[in-house]
């Protein structure tokens, strides 16, 4: 059945299919590989080309212009502490601001030297070296005139307050003197404790002009602290020597009034106080001279300061230069890098439009149209094979893999098929197997069954025997009982007869002795007979109801004899009025010769037979109008191998709709409480276990015949009846 | 004079043993065992004796609190610095207190000037300004939170002299001799608002200059308008001074005076001058009063200093103290400075056994009581209600 696919897969052709599939794919791969080595490839010649620019920048455009900006960082930072030195308010600030600017000025000369190694002792570098020098010692000339200033500002500030403290004395006393003068001249009291002066002319004179001159020494103390006050806060030096001319001038005036005026205890007080205030003001360390000094400081540093903006100036003019040149050339470079990775882009966008357009193709072209498709359609074939679609053929085209695997689909589906009807016959096996144990299990049951029916049907017609038994185990007894009477009467005749012991009988007693004990001996064989006739009886009937199965030899008239007895007495015994005529002939040849049987189970079948004829003809007796006989002819005959026992009424025998039924199970034409239906159903099954049949024999109104036909050697079929 | 050289010198006595506790979350000035207050007033010079007395006031209510265990546990300790009752110093010396020392509050001060000079840089750091020895209006103006007054106004004051000398005596005639700065200023600008409401004109208005006695030229300008009555602004030596050369010379009005220039010391120095017979109002009950206040007072003062005498600085310097007391133990434990204010100035009135503060909305001050007392023989102060009384 696979024959015809095989051959299509035969290995040469095979390869050579494998082969084509594979150039199509290397290709496919080669050609997208390819691009991206192309792009691959500008792209690194585009880095280079951007690296090798970068590089030039980096090398030496970068630290270059890094180092003219440091330098012009560091210029920047000098020109911006000097100013904050030049106002330096403490010497902490002026100390810390002087280890800045040290350090700029080292950082500028490194920035500087590193520039110059860079760029070689170049023009420039040459003319900011030369700048930078002038700037620095500009800044050591600013330093050391802030110390100095630094130094007379403390003096400034010490001379200040005690010309305050010496202002607000020399304040406090004028104006209690001219206050104690005022009242003098008005009142003429000096103290509350001294009388008042006389009052004359003269006095008042002298007194009003004493305290006009305190009047103008306090004014000229006024002018002279504001003059100060002016002096302490002008930033011009130009205008200091005008106000020394004003302020020595009211000092002049404060001379001329101070020893006009006539002191008393005050005097010394204030006259030192005067002393003291024109010492700290105009004398060489005062006021003025520490404020000059100062200005001028001032004035140089404030030159200075312009001077360092200007070379400050002038340097970044100079770094700039530097820094421009180096930007050109870094300008340059950086243009040519960018030009490069411009083209470098383009190329690459290009290879990579090309590259993904023809891997597009190639997915499209090749693995869409041609494999994918295909690859569906077997696809869907094989969902549908798995749905149970095996009938249409596998469709295979094209010469590579994807055919293989269109055959070898093929050859599965085949195979599929085959298995699918093989599959069908063993489930049928399987199925009857199936069955068959169920039958098995009917059968079982059905056997159960039947035994529990046989053991019911038994015991039936043991029930109904049990008058005939009754009969039967009578008859017997009756006999043990007479025949024991009379022994009992001739022992007493026998003990009459008998002389006492040690006389001798007599010749007539010895006969009637003999006689008597004669008769007293078959009495006793009759007593032993029928006690044995009942002890059978009874012994067949436990067999009977034991169901014996053992095959033995029995003899079969004495057997239908006894139980076509048993039958009949079972039925008179239940009916008075019954009444049958039994005609017996039994072979002869039976009464020696014993058959191999289950002699119960045939004793029952007898038993089943007479019973049937005792109650047909019973019944027929019971409903003929005309005189009727009920007549029974039993009899056994020997024919060539076989037995045979017939039994013969003159009932109203079968009708003809009935006598395929009778031997059925549960079939009865008796009323439900006579009979079970199994009688003959049971009787058939005994008989052919015996390997033999009933036939039967019928005319209606006028006979019935079973004859029960057995093998007279014992049969060696085993039955399924066990 | 030569005491302006001790200029800066600090004069911080430490009333109790510093121990330096950790500081803890709380505002400055409080520790866990402690709160620090500052005052920077006069110690030296004219008015020198005001701060003395008004801190012996405070130290013996703080004193008295501190025996009973504090207030939450915390004891109190006041630094003091001299500012001679001169501005610059007062600023120098409240920068320190605050920047420095971290005080918890200001209290204290001692004059006008002073006070006008501080109270501005206190209220731009949130620190109480308590109980500055000064009547003047612009420490009672609605813009400050942070100012605490216990007296009556100088407004008050010199409403009340002039009152009594226009009912009491039918004075007229009323001259005014004024110290030439913002605390004289202030009083003359009371007496004239005063006059003024009784329908009058000052007679006569004369000035000398501060931190001087130079005050005779204005008694003379005084004498010449013949004044029924002076009252004079000015700081008590002066006052005294002027009041004795008056007298010398046949001036003899009725003289009166405010409590700022009225102090103990003014008695003194008008003793020394064998001078009496000048009105002053208080602004604080008569110290050796009956009333449960004043006894209590007497008893701390005592206790904290035996040979302090009692009178009338120190008996506000003291009712100063209690009534800071009250604001820390209304704050509870977790004080802070706008929650101690918050209870003094915006809090229920409060009682100092009986003498009773009241603040309120656009009221930072606590008493407008004002006495009327008049200096006798001796230097002896004698509270009376009327002028004319016997003496």
């Amino acid at each position: 059945m696979v024959g015809p696919v095989t051959r299509l897969f035969r290995p040469r052709r095979l390869k050579r299919f494998r082969q084509s599939v594979a150039v199509q794919l290397y290709l496919g791969l080669g050609g997208a590989v390819a691009l991206t080595l192309g792009a691959s490839a500008v792209g690194w010649v585009t880095f280079n080309q951007v690296g090798s620019a970068q590089n030039r920048v980096n090398t030496s455009n970068v630290p270059d212009m890094a180092a003219a900006f440091s330098v012009a960082q560091r210029i920047g930072a000098l020109v911006d502490t000097a100013p904050r030195l030049s106002v330096a308010q403490s010497v902490e600030e002026f100390d810390s601001l002087r280890e800045e600017i040290s350090r700029e000025r080292d950082a500028f000369g490194d920035r500087l030297e590193d520039l110059a190694e860079r760029r070689g002792q170049s023009e420039g570098v040459r003319r900011v070296r030369i700048w930078g020098r002038e700037m620095s010692q500009n800044i050591e000339q600013i330093e050391k005139s802030t110390a100095e200033i630094l130094e007379l500002s403390k003096i400034r500030a010490s001379l200040r307050t005690r010309l305050d403290e010496l202002d607000s004395e020399l304040s406090q006393l004028l104006v209690t003197a001219i206050d104690d003068q005022f009242f003098y001249v008005m009142t003429g009291y000096r103290d509350l404790n001294t009388p008042p002066a006389e009052r004359t002319m003269t006095f008042l004179d002298e007194e009003v002009d004493r305290y006009r001159r305190l009047a103008a020494l306090k004014e000229g103390t006024s002018i002279g602290s504001q003059l100060l006050a002016s002096a302490f806060s002008i930033s011009n030096a130009d205008l200091l020597v005008p106000l020394r001319e004003r302020y020595e001038a009211a000092s002049t005036q404060i001379g001329r009034n101070l020893p006009a005026v006539g002191w008393g205890e005050m005097g010394p007080a204030i006259v030192s106080r005067f002393e003291a205030l024109f010492e700290l003001s105009v004398s060489a360390g005062g006021v003025f001279d520490v404020r000059r000094r100062e200005l001028e400081i001032l004035g140089q540093q404030s030159t200075l300061l312009a001077q360092n903006r200007e070379i400050a100036t002038e340097l970044i003019t100079e770094v700039e230069g530097l820094v421009s040149g180096l930007s050109t050339s870094t300008l340059v470079a950086t243009r040519s890098t960018s030009d490069a990775v411009r083209t470098g882009g383009t190329l690459l966008l290009v290879m990579n439009v090309v590259s993904i357009s023809g891997a597009l193709l190639i997915g499209w072209l090749f693995i869409g149209r041609h494999l994918v498709s295909r690859l569906e359609r077997l696809s869907l074939r094989m969902r549908q094979m798995a749905s149970g679609d095996l009938e249409s053929e596998v469709v295979i085209e094209g010469k590579d893999e994807i055919s293989q695997m269109a055959g070898a689909l093929e050859v599965f589906r085949r195979n599929a098929l085959e298995v699918r009807r093989l599959n069908l016959v063993e489930r049928l096996a399987e199925d009857l197997a199936t069955k068959n144990e169920e039958l098995e299990e009917v059968l079982a049951d059905l056997r159960k069954a039947k035994d529990q029916i046989v053991m019911r049907e038994k015991l039936a017609a043991l029930g109904a025997l049990t008058a005939g038994v009754a009969h039967e185990i009578k008859n017997p007894l009756n006999f043990v009982k007479n025949f024991s009477e009379v022994s009992e009467e001739l022992l007493d005749e026998l003990k009459e007869i008998l002389p006492e012991p040690g006389v001798p009988v007599d010749e007539d007693s010895q006969i009637d002795i003999d006689e008597i004990c004669e008769d007293l001996t078959g009495n006793l064989q009759r007593i032993r007979s029928h006690g044995e006739r009942a002890d059978r009886i009874v012994r067949d009937m436990l067999m009977m109801g034991r169901g014996s199965q053992e095959h033995r030899p029995t003899n079969v008239n004495d057997l239908v004899r006894e139980h076509t007895n048993l039958a009949f007495h079972s039925a008179r015994a239940t009916d008075s009025e019954f009444q049958l005529h039994i005609e017996d002939s039994y072979d002869e040849q039976l009464n020696t010769r014993e058959v191999e049987m289950v002699s119960q189970d045939i004793a029952r079948v007898v038993l089943n037979l007479v019973t049937n004829a005792c109650y047909a003809t019973d019944e027929k007796r019971r409903s003929s109008t005309e005189p009727y006989m009920p007549t029974l002819r039993v009899s056994t005959s020997i024919d060539g191998e076989r037995l045979r026992i017939t039994v013969r009424d003159n009932g109203p025998g079968i009708p003809d709709n009935v006598i395929d039924k009778i031997f059925n199970p549960f079939f009865t034409t008796k009323p439900t409480d006579k009979g079970t239906g199994l009688g003959l159903a049971l009787s058939n099954d005994i008989v052919r276990e015996h390997g033999g049949q009933i036939d039967v024999s019928t005319e209606p109104s006028r006979f019935t015949e079973m004859t029960v036909n057995l093998p007279l050697a014992p049969s060696p079929v085993t039955t399924l009846d066990a | 004079m030569t005491r302006l050289k001790s200029r800066f010198a600090t004069l911080a006595v430490a009333c109790l043993a510093l121990t330096w506790g950790s500081a803890s979350a709380q505002d400055e000035g409080v520790y866990e065992d402690r709160i620090v207050f500052g005052q920077s007033a006069a110690f030296s010079g004219p008015t020198g004796q005001l701060g003395r007395d008004f801190r012996a006031g405070i130290l013996a209510a703080f004193s008295e609190a501190n025996r009973a265990g504090g207030v939450h546990g915390r004891k109190l300790e006041l630094l003091s610095l001299d500012d001679f009752y001169e501005p610059v110093a007062a600023i120098a010396n409240t920068r320190k207190l605050i920047e420095e020392e971290h005080v918890f509050g200001l209290i204290g001060a001692v004059g006008t000037p002073t006070s006008r000079a501080v109270a501005p840089i206190a209220a731009e750091r949130g620190v109480p300004y308590i109980a500055p020895y000064t009547g003047a209006g612009l420490l009672r103006e609605d813009h400050w939170t942070n100012v605490v007054n216990l007296r009556a106004s100088y407004v008050q004051e010199t409403a009340e002299i002039v009152e009594r000398l226009v009912k009491d005596l039918d004075i007229r005639r009323i001259a005014v001799l004024y110290q030439d700065d913002s605390y004289g200023l202030a009083g003359l600008t009371g007496v004239d608002r005063a006059v003024s409401s009784f329908g009058l004109k000052l007679a006569a208005v004369s000035t000398y200059t501060r931190n001087t006695i130079a005050v005779k030229t204005a008694v003379l300008e005084l004498r010449a308008s013949q004044p029924g009555a002076v009252i004079l602004i000015g700081a008590y030596q002066p006052v005294a001074t002027a009041i004795a050369w008056a007298r010398h010379i046949g001036l003899n009005p009725v003289f009166a005076t405010i409590s700022f220039s009225g102090g103990n010391t003014l008695a003194d120095q008008l003793n020394a001058y064998q001078e009496s017979e000048v009105y002053v109002t208080q602004v604080v009950p008569f110290p050796t009063s009956g009333i449960s206040i004043a006894r209590s007072y007497r008893r701390a003062l005592a206790a904290h200093n035996r040979r302090q005498s009692v009178g009338f600085v120190s008996f506000e310097g003291y009712l100063a103290g209690r009534m800071t007391l009250v604001g820390l133990e209304r704050s509870g434990t977790a004080v802070d400075r706008v929650r101690f204010l918050d209870s003094l100035l915006n809090g229920p009135p409060i009682s100092l056994q009986g003498y009773s503060l009241r603040f309120g909305k656009g009221d930072n001050q606590g008493s407008n009581g004002v006495f009327l007392t008049v200096i006798g023989e001796n230097g002896q102060f004698s509270p009376i209600s009327r002028l004319g009384d016997s003496f």
